[in-house]
């Protein structure tokens, strides 16, 4: 269950938030499904071979961004609610274009040109995508 | 359960130096088979032998069963087990008294049958034999108390260069006592006042010497 | 013997230790069950002090310690029990084979648990049947944990367990360190001056320095409060000093400000002064450590 987990040390980001974003990719992607029984804490932890205060730490940050749920005494889940898997999609796309817009405004491009960057920016995705089929 | 554990470190130390103990134990056999026969000087070197075997093993068993444990840094190994360092140097002086008298009770209770059962050595050697076998006992407590407590190489070498240069004028002294000498060549052995004052001597100061080591091992704070 | 005693793995109380030529002093330190601490410090710095006066190997001075429960050293007997102790600068008997020091664990501690020795055995790549005066450093010091973790104790008490050792006998080590956590209750004190092996297992981490202890408090927060700020400041322009900045330095335009007390604030208060905070970076747990102890020989000096 552990297996594809890769944390790193040299990742600026810290391992809390590390150990966050590989759990959500795997509920985006569908390999841990909505209200499926995950790892304990300390299940994790020893599997990863990091501490239990990071991992702690993380299922914290998850609970409270509504991703799982702890129940005391009978482990941690992913949380049932429907769709989870693209809400999360949702997140991080508006994590990239926030980002992209603070890159934007730091270049002090206008947001019309912002916008149709965007759009060629789709344009050449669908293209690659055609290439690759 | 501490009691096994003691138990163990006294096996662990007879394991370690069962080599030197029955080399010891050989050549001071070989030393009395050789001081039966043969002329004067080859029973006197046999004799020589005998004790000499035993005055060594009186200053190489200290630096190997006490010292080595400093030096080789197996000591942190030692006190990370359930013991004290009390227990701990109960242990030792155990299993280090009985790696000594273990082979000087047998060389000594073999002098004593060879000179029983063969005829060449007459009884009245035996005083004398105990009272000169009783100092390297005195020797080997004294260097094992020194090791023991002063946790160095330093204490160790100058007490065993103490005792062992000392044996001779010893010898020297105590063959010049005439109430000693004198019953040598009795076919009987004479226990005279001198005789018994001199290994009473000896008796005492291994008792003072064990139990000075020991009180002042207690007060030891710190352990490495 | 009070309940509250036993949640913590121990608790060192105003412990002072005074050599010749080095004292450590003052030392406050506790670790609550269940977890791991990493206790990092230069060399010298007063680490295999600390933790022999926790073993009960050194006598403090004042000050008081606890074990498990068990003062020390007058209850080291008991505490000891309960202990697996092992450092770098302990070894075994050379002259002897692997398994006589695993038969002499087996023989007195009811714990031994045969069957995960011989998995440590092929693990570690050790033979059992082999002198271990032919061990090199790394099978040495992990003979050395072998003995200790087949134990099962309470608590793990390690100096430099992963001083001198290559990645894979590290990553190996690490492995069967954190493994201990499977189990509640279990407890693991290790010091080093590696600090990513620190960084990746400890729960809380302890910063030590000169015979004093400067930090210590759980990773995470650690982590989270100290930051480094990369300014681009104009010519002219004075940086003032804030609280929470405990460096900072300053090349023509650039400045980089060490904070150890990290709010979005500081950000702002920055801004103000006119410069431009181009990142707010997070700070290894080696930066985290060099920073501080400069801090802190600065704070003494002063």
């Amino acid at each position: 269950m552990y297996g594809a987990f890769t944390l790193s040390q040299s990742d600026k980001r810290p391992m809390y938030f590390q150990i966050m974003e590989q759990i959500k990719q795997r509920i985006m992607v569908g390999d841990w499904a909505e209200g499926q029984p995950i790892p304990s804490i300390r299940q994790l932890a020893v599997g990863l071979q990091i501490s239990v205060i990071t991992v702690k730490r993380a299922y914290y940050e998850l609970e409270r961004e509504g991703v799982i749920v702890t129940q005391h005494g009978k482990g941690s889940q992913v949380a049932s609610t429907p769709g989870l898997g693209a809400r999360l999609r949702e997140q991080e796309l508006e994590q990239h274009l926030e980002q992209a817009a603070r890159i934007a405004s730091q270049l002090g491009m206008p947001p019309k040109r912002l916008a149709e960057r965007l759009r060629e920016a789709g344009d050449r995705v669908a293209e690659k995508d055609r290439e690759l089929i | 359960m501490t009691s096994s554990v003691i138990g163990h470190l006294i096996l662990k130390d007879w394991r370690l130096n069962r080599r030197l103990i029955s080399l010891c134990i050989g050549v001071g056999l070989i030393a009395l088979v050789i001081a039966q026969y043969g002329g004067q000087v080859v029973r006197l070197l046999g004799s020589v032998w005998f004790f000499v075997s035993l005055c060594i093993l009186g200053s190489m068993l200290p630096a190997s069963a006490i010292l080595n444990e400093r030096k080789k840094q197996t000591l942190a190994f030692v006190m990370s087990l359930p013991v004290s360092s009390v227990q701990y140097a109960i242990a030792k002086a155990l299993s280090t008294s009985a790696m000594f008298v273990v082979p000087w009770l047998t060389l000594v209770i073999s002098a004593l049958v060879f000179i029983e059962t063969g005829r060449s050595i007459p009884h009245g050697t035996i005083p004398m034999l105990l009272i000169v076998a009783m100092l390297p006992l005195v020797a080997f407590c004294l260097i094992s108390a020194a090791a023991l407590v002063g946790e160095s190489e330093g204490w160790l070498m100058a007490t065993s260069i103490l005792c062992n240069s000392s044996y001779w004028l010893v010898w020297y002294l105590l063959a010049r006592i005439a109430s000693l000498a004198a019953n040598w060549t009795r076919p009987v052995a004479v226990w005279n006042s001198t005789a018994l004052t001199i290994l009473s001597v000896e008796l005492g100061l291994i008792a003072s010497i064990v139990g000075l080591a020991l009180f002042l091992q207690s007060r030891k704070r710190d352990f490495i | 013997m009070n309940d509250l005693a036993t949640d913590l793995a121990f608790e060192l109380s105003g412990v002072c230790k005074k050599y010749r030529y080095f004292t450590l002093e003052d030392i406050h330190l506790k670790l609550p069950r269940g977890q791991i601490m990493g206790l990092i410090g230069a060399n010298g710095a007063g680490k295999s002090t600390t933790i022999r006066v926790l073993m009960g190997l050194v006598h403090q001075d004042s000050g008081e310690v606890r074990v498990l429960g068990h003062r020390m050293p007058a209850e080291q007997v008991a505490a000891k029990w309960d202990i697996g102790f092992a450092s770098e600068d302990m070894r075994l008997y050379d002259s002897l084979t692997l398994d006589w020091p695993m038969g002499f664990m087996r023989s007195i501690y009811p714990n031994w648990d045969g069957a995960y020795a011989q998995i440590l055995l092929k693990r570690f790549g050790l033979r059992a049947e082999q002198k271990m005066k032919g061990f090199s450093h790394g099978q040495r010091v992990k003979a050395s944990l072998l003995l200790v973790l087949a134990r099962k104790p309470q608590l793990l008490v390690l100096d430099e367990p992963t001083t001198g050792l290559d990645p894979v006998a590290r990553h190996e080590i690490l492995r069967e360190l954190t493994g201990v956590m499977a189990e509640e209750g279990r407890s693991i004190l290790f010091s080093s001056h590696n600090t990513q092996d620190v960084e990746q297992i400890s729960d809380q981490i302890t910063f030590i320095d000169r015979g004093r202890i400067i930090d210590s408090m759980d990773k995470e927060t650690y982590l989270d409060r100290w930051r480094r700020l990369r300014l681009e400041v104009p010519l002219g322009t004075e940086l003032p000093p804030l609280p929470g900045i405990v460096g900072v330095e300053r090349q023509g335009r650039l400045a980089v400000a060490t904070s150890n007390d990290f709010v979005p604030d500081l950000t702002h208060a920055y801004e103000n002064t006119g410069a431009r905070v181009q990142s707010i970076e997070n700070m290894t747990l080696e930066e985290i450590f060099v920073a501080n102890v400069e801090h802190s020989r600065e704070e003494v000096e002063a």
